[in-house]
């Protein structure tokens, strides 16, 4: 054997044993102690997108942006009114049609600047010129104007009974003007918000390592009680398995992609807690009775629908039984719910003699839905089933969400599953969006459900602020809707999440879903 | 050397071109389009269509193909709608963590699978063949994403000896980025404790993506030895009194490497795809997760920026490995 030769060969071997030894060393290196009691991880199973409170549209975005900014109202702990935030006081004209807000003096944004009525009047013009998802909470603003530095003053162009809630969104957090100052190309700053925050919450976001985690930090300008948390860690963990091993390790303190099916396992695990709380989130089935099969255009039709589905098994199957079945369109937690509104049962008999009634026989229709909810694959199949039991035939439509999306947008369907959470604490998030007949297809009427009867009885209601007026009118519609079977009332989920036990002091809101109010939580 | 270095350049355009074209076209003719994150739940149709004229998706495609390619070859893949960030900074962002996971398992599939290979074609038929080319098998066979998470199970919830998810522990600072390879960056800052802490998440997605490979390595080196065994130059060395050992690293092992570095090379590229499921698996933040999200989110900017840069890649590994086998093979100098 040569040299060369015998330094080639042990080359090829020493390069092999190197590698192995590397691994073996690393793999031996001591592991890394749990978090510490300051600092709160939060398990999340995806990437945020762009953090802009004029643009998102998400929740999941929201958790950044929520506590990073102010609002001028904020919701009242786990309940859904509203109490003084940046403002300390408004009026509201006897037209209903202006809102004056004073200021409490003394708040600033993260670089030390004071929050005034300018700063107000920048957030709500640059939200209406951005035009995005946000705007249209907020096309009822005529003006919005300064009167000294701690006065604002919102005209309308309509009366609003919602203005106000729309106020303690997300999309309401006041925006540090200073942000002018990274406009580019005429963006508003839009470029530069998507991941930086300008706000005057109690945190701020340091870091963002795209695809890792995302950072929060204390703002050390913020006026309130100081949060005992000093940073908050949002990591990006996206299987679900993995949340799950990791909570149970402590490695992250808040688990989100928890699935339905895991829940239990993992509340029986030591050290973890399953919060579990009825939410405003609803599941539902959209009925076409526009432009999907002839046959859903008749009431008759959609009622023998209704009857033949077995909302106890849905329930069971879909969420392990952690829902409850509709009575109508609006939730219970919501005013203006009837709650002895006409609740459908199963019943196949009763539904196979309506669709007697109706004439019809060998229906066939197909059911549109997406993986988006990892709970809709069964929930379908059990509805093929159900509706199999009453003669019709159901054929399954999974496809992928942006293009689900377009076809509901377009009518193309017959049914198709949803689910809707309202984005502020009004019966106009259900029945107006619904059942509007201007309003077809993603913007909220995805049942193409249209009854000039119902039309004016919702635009009435959402035209006046009487309470009692307005629910008197929405019970009326409600009876109607539920009646002519609009849309399948399925079930309102209950909102579960897997945590370590030591965190504390977190508070759930329905108006706040996959929202934490970090500020005031702490770990034992 | 030369030549081959300006024809390949020269490829490279018409290249980008067709792959620009038909991404282009396919990203479009899906269904759907990127409103729905700008948009919110349930947009009105004015704030659709204001969305849409704002990324120009209302302009007819053409037209659109036209503004991409012009700015493309202005070096500018434009701007993802999902971020609102230029797409070149998301590609900084993504691409490096992928290219130093995917060069780890190379250089894992290398170190074992030519040493495996010659071995498992010497000892033709011996038991340690069979257990070789056993493992072999299973490298080709096992999804990556099972074998992926039985290592989780494993080393991550049982022992404990690894992490189970992304490139550093959350808790440590991210290196300043000079490399976007962290293994190298945490090196450049002189930080022993996160450079440890990046070659013990670098172990376990590098072993499931670099096992594939190595599989696929043994295979091919272990059949083209046998090629080169089998070659009369070796019988007639044998025959002479030359040692079997110094046949096979001195002549065969040349021999059977220039078609192996080939297709090794070549393969690379899978290794690249082979990525998108290991980064799901291990939560690894890079350019598989990312162009996954971007398809699913229809942020055409992304996708294009992706394809054209991954096309990139083939063409220089490509070209590389020609020069590899050029400098190997005095045949090709002709």
């Amino acid at each position: 054997m040569t040299q060369a030769s015998r330094t080639r060969i042990s080359a090829l071997s020493a390069f092999a044993v190197i590698t192995a030894l590397v691994m073996g060393m690393v793999v031996s290196a001591p592991a890394n102690a749990a978090t510490s009691k300051t600092t709160l991880i939060v398990g999340m199973s995806a990437d945020l997108d762009f953090l802009d409170p004029a643009a998102t549209m998400d929740n999941a975005q929201w958790k950044i942006t929520y506590p990073c900014y102010q609002r001028l109202v904020e919701y009242n702990g786990a309940n859904t009114d509203v109490v003084p935030g940046l403002a300390s006081s408004w009026t509201i004209s006897a037209d209903n049609l202006t809102y004056t807000f004073t200021l409490k003096p003394g708040n600033k944004f993260s670089d030390g600047t004071a929050v005034t009525a300018k700063a107000v009047q920048y957030t709500f013009q640059r939200l209406l010129k951005i035009a995005k998802g946000p705007a249209d909470n907020f096309t009822a603003v005529a003006s919005v104007k300064v009167s000294g530095t701690n006065t604002v003053v919102f005209t309308l162009k309509q009366v609003s009974p919602q203005f106000l809630y729309t106020l303690a969104g997300n999309y309401g957090g006041i925006v540090n003007p200073t942000v002018a100052a990274e406009e580019v190309a005429g963006d508003s700053g839009q470029a530069y918000l998507a991941n930086h925050t300008a706000g005057s919450g109690a945190y701020v976001l340091t870091d963002w390592k795209k695809g890792q985690y995302l950072k929060l930090e204390q703002n050390k300008y913020f006026s309130g009680t100081k949060p005992v948390l000093k940073t908050v860690l949002f990591k990006i963990v996206g299987d679900a398995s993995s949340q799950r091993l990791q909570l149970g390790k402590g490695e992250i303190d808040i688990a989100e992609g928890i699935t339905s099916d895991q829940f239990d396992a993992v509340a029986k695990e030591a050290g973890n807690t399953v919060m579990n709380k009825p939410s405003l989130t609803v599941d539902i089935l959209y009925m076409n009775s526009t432009k999907g099969n002839a046959a859903l255009k008749d009431k008759v039709v959609r009622q023998a629908i209704s009857y033949a589905l077995d909302y106890k098994g849905l329930i069971a199957t879909t969420q392990a039984g952690n829902a409850t079945q509709m009575r109508g369109p609006i939730p219970n937690g919501m005013w203006g719910q009837d709650p002895k509104a006409f609740q459908y049962t199963t019943n196949v008999t009763k539904a196979k003699a309506l669709l007697a009634q109706a004439g019809v026989s060998n229906l066939s229709l197909d059911l549109l839905y997406s993986a988006r909810q990892p709970w809709w694959a069964a929930e379908a199949q059990l509805i093929q089933d159900n509706l199999a039991k009453a003669g019709i035939t159901v054929n399954l439509k999974l496809t992928e969400y942006a293009t689900a999306r377009q076809m509901i947008d377009a009518g193309t369907f017959d049914l198709c599953l949803g689910v809707w959470s309202p984005d502020y604490a009004d019966p106009s998030m259900f029945m107006n969006f619904w059942f509007d007949s201007n309003n077809f297809g993603l913007a909220g009427n995805r049942s193409f459900y249209s009854n000039p009867e119902v039309d004016k009885l919702i635009r009435y209601a959402a035209k006046i602020t009487d309470q009692k007026k307005r629910t008197a009118a929405y019970i009326k519609a409600q009876t109607i809707v539920i009646d002519e079977a609009a849309y399948g009332y399925l079930y309102q989920k209950n909102y579960r999440l897997a945590l370590r036990s030591s965190v504390k002091g977190y508070v759930f809101n329905p108006m706040l879903e996959q929202i934490y109010n970090v500020a005031t939580m702490s770990k034992a | 050397m030369l030549r081959l270095i300006r024809a390949r350049l020269a490829m490279l355009v018409i290249v980008l071109f067709g792959v620009s074209i038909i991404t282009f076209l396919m990203a479009h003719v899906l269904p759907g389009d990127p409103t729905t994150a700008l948009a919110g739940p349930h947009p009105s149709q004015e704030t659709l269509n204001s969305i849409r004229a704002q990324f120009g998706l209302d302009k007819p495609l053409p037209a659109q193909y036209l503004s991409y390619l012009s700015d493309l070859f202005h070096g500018d893949l434009g701007t993802s709608i999902r971020s609102q960030q230029p797409v070149t900074h998301e590609m900084l962002a993504f691409f490096p963590a992928t290219l130093e996971l995917v060069l780890v398992a190379f250089i894992v599939a290398i170190a074992f699978g030519i040493p495996l290979g010659v071995l498992a074609a010497v000892k033709k038929n011996s038991f340690s063949d069979y257990i070789i080319r056993f493992f072999a098998v299973g490298g080709v066979s096992v999804p990556l994403f099972w074998g992926g998470l039985v290592m989780i199970l494993i080393f991550y919830a049982k022992l404990g000896w690894l992490p189970s998810s992304g490139r550093l522990d959350i808790e440590l600072n991210s290196p300043e980025s000079v490399t976007g390879f962290y293994t190298i960056d945490t090196l450049i800052a002189g930080d022993k404790e996160a450079f440890i802490n990046v070659l013990k998440h670098l172990v376990m997605p590098a072993l499931a993506l670099g096992y594939v490979q190595l599989a696929f390595i043994v295979r091919q080196v272990r059949s083209s030895m046998l090629d080169a065994l089998s070659q009369d130059y070796y019988l007639t060395g044998r025959a002479n009194g030359l040692g079997k050992r110094f046949l096979v690293v001195r002549y065969a092992l040349r021999n059977a490497l220039i078609p192996s570095i080939t297709i090794i090379g070549l393969s690379f590229g899978s290794l690249l795809g082979g990525a998108v499921v290991t980064e799901t698996v291990f939560d690894w933040p890079g350019m598989g997760k990312y162009v996954t999200d971007s398809i699913l989110g229809r942020d055409f900017p992304a996708i294009m920026g992706f394809t054209v840069v991954i096309a990139l890649a083939y063409v220089i590994i490509n070209l590389l490995v020609d020069l590899l086998v050029y400098s190997l093979d005095p045949q090709t100098r002709k």
